[in-house]
């Protein structure tokens, strides 16, 4: 855990260093913005929208607004919560503009197991894993974003709010809420008996 | 509904922690350092030159006050008038006192005002190109 602390104070040094280069005319100094961000910022783009070649693009467009805007960074918080912000933010819009096409899928067509065999084993636990993605999926935006950054920030609710820019108490409601709705939809479903036992 | 258990939410607290990592692509960095770069490169808008047109919104907004102060001075006189008459047969012929005159006098309004345009146009296509 210390390690990790440390590993984030020489990021966000190194950051603060590359800003400051960045804004003192050394455009190349954000590409070590770019090496140290490009995988979480990607991955937070996939989970999003589910396609690889959308989340890069999406990432790109992000660095490209964090660039234009690097001269409104505050330095009160940590460079990488503002990046955080900045791209769950265009995300989210993106995502509204143009929606993933999983995000179509109806709360109602998770109710039933995709496959009649996936009773047992393996298969039921992969179909579980699957009923519980699409469910989230399904979900109105609000708690679906709320559940990505929550898991995504290793369920760090100050962190995911942060990057919502909502009140922790907010994000906390819809992380409930969210559940509730999913508890509901995959209780009627077949496949996920042990989710019905508890 | 009833409340989620330890178990469920557990249940879900894993399946939904347990996301398939992707690897940005070998060009990915490059890719978005072209991008800036071409943002770099492209040179900033225009800023208005506020110190330059400053004088002239300065006049032109004396003007406009001194205009709205003759139309407020003018219109008990206007009422006045349009009170005194018959309304139907008083309002063709009731209008401030600017407005009133032969066409000699419309002329020289018209003429002003068009050599304020032509003037605001030179200015603006002068402070456009910056030789002011």
């Amino acid at each position: 855990m210390r390690q990790v602390q440390s590993e984030n104070d020489v990021s966000a040094s190194d950051d603060q260093a590359d800003v400051e280069r960045v804004l003192a005319g050394d455009t190349s100094a954000f590409e070590g913005i770019v090496r140290r961000w490009q995988g979480p910022l990607i991955n937070l783009a996939y989970r999003f929208c589910r396609d690889r070649g959308r989340a890069e693009e999406m990432a790109q467009e992000a660095f490209l607004r964090a660039y234009r805007g690097l001269g409104q960074w505050r330095k009160d918080a940590v460079f990488s919560t503002w990046l955080f912000a900045l791209a769950t933010n265009l995300y989210r819009s993106e995502l509204r503009r143009i929606p993933a096409y999983m995000a179509t899928v109806s709360l109602d067509d998770i109710a039933e197991p995709a496959d009649a065999r996936a009773s047992d084993g393996g298969l039921e636990e992969q179909d579980r894993d699957s009923a519980v993605r699409r469910a989230v999926w399904a979900l109105p935006a609000k708690y679906r974003e709320a559940l990505i950054l929550f898991y995504f920030h290793d369920m760090d609710v100050s962190t995911a709010a942060r990057s919502l820019g909502l009140p922790e108490g907010t994000v906390k409601a819809r992380l409930f809420r969210g559940r509730e709705i999913l508890r509901g939809k995959l209780a009627q479903r077949q496949a996920v008996p042990r989710l019905k036992e508890a | 509904m009833r409340r989620l258990s330890e178990h469920e939410e557990g249940e879900i607290d894993g399946i939904l922690s347990r996301e398939d990592e992707i690897l940005p692509s070998s060009g990915f960095a490059v890719s978005v350092m072209d991008a800036v770069r071409r943002e770099a490169a492209i040179l900033p808008p225009i800023a208005f030159p506020w110190r330059r047109a400053l004088p002239g919104m300065i006049v032109g907004g004396f003007v406009l006050l001194l205009v709205l102060v003759r139309g407020i001075v003018a219109l008990p006189q206007l009422i006045r008038a349009s009170a005194g008459a018959d309304l139907r047969m008083a309002l063709p012929s009731v209008s401030l006192p600017i407005f009133q005159g032969n066409l000699a006098y419309a002329a020289i309004w018209t003429v002003l005002a068009l050599l304020i345009a032509l003037a605001a146009v030179k200015l603006s296509m002068r402070l456009g190109s910056g030789s002011v």
